[in-house]
């Protein structure tokens, strides 16, 4: 330590960033110095990965015979980052570059650590045939991904920062080819737009997105399948991933999205005819059924058959509630009971079901709260609700037929049919990004995606 | 975030609201249980009062297990009153439920008062909204509420006998006429066709009901009862039924022949527009169900002539029946106003014409087979 020449000062930009970052501990401002010639990192402790900036700057340093070396050395790394202007940055240090000061020049290098860049499986959108990884929560492990499933030139990566504190990357994905320009703008445009101060995860992004405060229906399909991603990209939508979550954003979508399943495209015709029979099946079953059975029991009874009119009407004898309370009592538990399996540890929640489900089901039928018909209604209710491949889209449905169950309440089977009538017309009134929300398209895939083959 | 804390407000209030709004139920909302389904109506002629009607209703009561009732449960409601309106007015005393004619399936009326005021007691029926238009109506011997009041061993919980006697849904057999109501209203209120409703009666010990007989109804007109075999035939030309015992006699040959399927076309034949013959062709297709000789395929053809034979002497035998009794349930009246221009003498020619109009009947049956195995 004795030879070494006094310290050479940092240049006057780098200790004013230091002093502006203070007193953070892991700010450091390091020189590297062999004899004569000297350089300046600056960067945070815990945002870069220390291998690579080991690697990648400080051993070259040392290694190359001189300083204009080391600088062009430093110039042409892949890394690099253009410094737009010097306000800029302290923020692209938080994010995990380093400053480098070579002979008065200053190079912005990227070395970010990434901890989360692990593929997960897939747990919300689960198939038997498909693909079984899903997303990471690192943007560009993600869009490596794609990149890996859809090698087309014509698909497009924009890149955009947001404004909030988290200054997360967007990413906006297209197929030049297939996408229609309008929507891409207005994506960007909304995009551009947002104001909030904290935007987390790709759900969120959706909700700001979607330019309206209340919104019942999505208009924005979050999926973390990269398969789906393909697909829809291919049929021209626009896809959007934030960074730091494992779930992608697809605009536009339509109501019948929401009910395809990818599996969908793996199976033989009459099977995935049939699945899909079997889902809106399902949809309508989870939808009006509750809503079905108020109407009938309380107000057209001459509905029934006869036979079941009059089992109904026995299965119902001791109970104390008019029947839309011992609805409202049932699916409320039932709601209970699949929000607590969903927020409970998965060693727990199995235990839950099995309380809530099977005991509870079966006292509240012996102590006559319940009628058993409510019973395996609320039980085809829970069953048929979960078929809906999209959760979002469930929870949707979920809460409509609540709705429906009030009309229903009031004003009986007319009522009922009002109250399916508005939520048909709220829907067919809807748009996602300019793209009608109910549209039937009657068309066949082919032709919508505007392609002679598959 | 605050925006969204806001709405949040909004939403615990109403939630609140909803919450407590749903308990204070009143009494306005009727439940399937504070219900009690009426499944028959009997119609009887006061026996109090001259030109009344004795009411009996056939209440359904709910059972509170399937599996471990024993049998159905019912409870009757009879009350006399002049009219139909003003009785079951009386009758929703009687009860502490709603009574909900919704699943009313089965209009009995006694015998005897379908000859006169048919429209007066009929026209409560058509007008009340929740009885509906497809309740089968029946003819009771010797009353409604002893036919109601039968409740046969075989009836399980929650089911009504006397309903699975009419359309296809239970027994199936050529002998039993269904009415509907609406079909019955009609056919009474059109000219050139009378209505037919089926007699119900009861087995000795009242323990069966038993229903093959017919009735055919006129206003103002006493009803002609169809024996089982006519109304056999009836159904036969009216509806294509067909069912297991059409006989056929030959010499020393008997046959039963099981009939599969029955096509009958008619033709009024006119002169001038002035009815001269009613054609009718019957085409037949079935096997023999029994016999009392052994048969051979070679001589099917045979058979069919005979079995031919044997139909057309029938069906010739019926419609003269009723024909000189100036019925006429099959509709050949209007099937003669449907074919002319209307005028005002339309029916009244018809009328003049019915009673000497020639029949003819071809018959043609077609065997399939013997029906045993050679």
């Amino acid at each position: 330590m004795t030879n070494l020449k006094e310290k050479p000062n940092p240049p006057k930009l780098m200790s004013e960033l230091k002093e502006q970052l203070s007193p953070s501990f892991d700010v450091l401002l390091i020189p590297l110095q062999l004899e004569e010639e000297a350089a300046f990192l600056l960067y945070l402790k815990t945002a870069v990965d220390g291998d690579k900036l080991q690697n990648m700057i400080i051993k070259p340093f040392f290694e190359m015979k001189s300083m204009q070396h080391y600088a062009s050395y430093v110039q042409s790394s892949p890394d690099i980052l253009e410094i737009k202007s010097e306000e800029k940055i302290p923020l692209e240090l938080t994010k995990g570059s380093v400053l480098i000061a070579v002979q008065h020049q200053f190079f912005l290098i990227d070395v970010k650590k990434v901890n989360t860049s692990t593929v997960q499986q897939t747990l919300m959108e689960p198939t038997v045939y498909g693909p079984q990884q899903a997303l990471s929560e690192d943007i560009l492990t993600n869009l490596n991904i794609i990149r890996h499933r859809y090698k087309e030139p014509t698909l497009k990566i924009e890149i955009l920062e947001l404004k909030d504190k988290t200054h997360n990357d967007i990413a906006i994905i297209y197929d030049d080819q297939t996408v229609k320009p309008a929507i891409l703008k207005t994506i960007r445009k909304r995009l551009e737009g947002l104001d909030s101060p904290l935007i987390q995860s790709a759900g969120e992004l959706q909700l700001y997105l979607n330019g309206k405060k209340f919104t019942l229906f999505p208009t924005l399909m979050l999926t973390e399948r990269p398969d789906r991603i393909c697909y829809n990209l291919d049929a021209g939508k626009v896809i959007i991933m934030i960074d730091g979550s494992p779930h992608a954003l697809i605009a536009p979508v339509v109501f019948f999205d929401f009910m395809v399943s990818m599996e969908d495209n793996y199976h033989l015709f009459w099977i995935t005819s049939f699945t899909l029979v079997l889902r809106y099946f399902g949809l309508i079953t989870c939808l009006i059924l509750p809503a079905l059975y108020v109407a009938i029991t309380s107000y057209n009874p001459d509905i029934f058959r006869t036979e079941l009119a009059l089992t109904v009407a026995g299965s119902r004898i001791g109970v104390p509630y008019p029947s839309f309370i011992e609805v409202l009592f049932m699916l409320i538990f039932m709601e209970l009971l699949t929000e607590a399996s969903i927020r409970l540890p998965k060693a727990i929640s199995a235990t839950a079901t099995t309380v809530g489900g099977l005991i509870l089901g079966s006292a509240a039928t012996e102590a006559a709260l319940t009628s058993n018909i409510m019973i395996i209604i609320v039980s085809a209710v829970a069953i048929s609700s979960f078929v809906i491949p999209i959760n979002e889209m469930s929870f949707s449905i979920r809460f409509c037929r609540y709705i429906l169950l009030a009309f229903t309440t009031f004003f009986g089977t007319v009522g009922f049919i009002l109250g399916f009538l508005g939520i048909l017309m709220f829907l067919i009134n809807k748009e996602s990004f300019g793209e009608p929300y109910l549209k039937m398209y009657w068309k066949s895939r082919r032709s919508e995606k505007g392609v002679k083959s598959e | 975030m605050k925006r969204r804390f806001k709405s949040f407000k909004v939403i615990v209030v109403v939630a609140i609201y909803f919450s407590c709004v749903s308990i204070l139920a009143g009494c306005g909302f009727k439940d399937i249980d504070k219900r009690v389904f009426v499944t028959g109506i009997g119609v009887d002629p006061s026996e109090k009062e001259k030109g009344g009607y004795k009411i009996t209703l056939k209440l359904s009561l709910p059972v509170a297990s399937i599996k471990s009732s024993t049998g159905p449960n019912y409870e009757y409601l009879v009350y006399e009153g002049e009219t139909l309106a003003e009785a079951i007015r009386i009758l929703e005393t009687h009860t502490d439920k709603v009574l909900e004619f919704g699943h009313t399936k089965m209009i009995v009326i006694n015998e005897g008062l379908l000859q006169e005021n048919i429209k007066d007691f009929m026209d409560y029926f058509v007008r009340r909204s929740d009885i509906q238009l497809i309740a089968w109506v029946a003819a009771a011997k010797p009353s409604a509420e002893s036919i109601l009041r039968v409740e046969p061993a075989a009836e399980s919980a929650v089911s009504s006998t006397l309903i699975n006697f009419f359309g296809t849904s239970g027994t199936d057999s050529p002998f039993i006429t269904s009415t509907f109501l609406y079909e019955f209203r009609r056919n009474m209120l059109s000219d050139g066709i009378d209505a037919v409703v089926p007699l119900v009666e009861a087995s000795e010990d009242r323990k069966e009901l038993i229903v093959n007989k017919s009735l055919v109804v006129k206003e103002e007109t006493k009803p002609l009862e169809l024996d089982a075999e006519e109304s056999k035939y009836y159904n036969t030309i009216v509806n294509g039924m067909s069912g297991f015992s059409y006989k056929a006699e030959s010499d020393d040959l008997k046959l039963i022949l099981n009939m599969e399927r029955t096509k009958i076309h008619y033709k009024i034949i006119m002169v001038d527009e002035k009815p001269t013959s009613i054609n009718m062709n019957v085409k037949m297709v079935g096997v023999i169900g029994q016999s009392n000789k052994n048969l051979s395929l070679k001589d099917l053809k045979e058979y069919d002539q005979i079995a031919s034979k044997a139909v057309k002497k029938k069906i010739i035998d019926f419609l003269t029946t009723v024909q000189k009794e100036n019925f006429d349930p099959i509709g050949f009246g209007l099937r003669y106003r449907s074919m002319v221009l209307y005028n005002k003498n339309t029916i009244s020619e018809w009328r003049k014409a019915y009673p000497d109009l020639p029949i003819d009947v071809s018959v043609d049956v077609e065997l399939k087979g013997t029906g045993a195995i050679e």
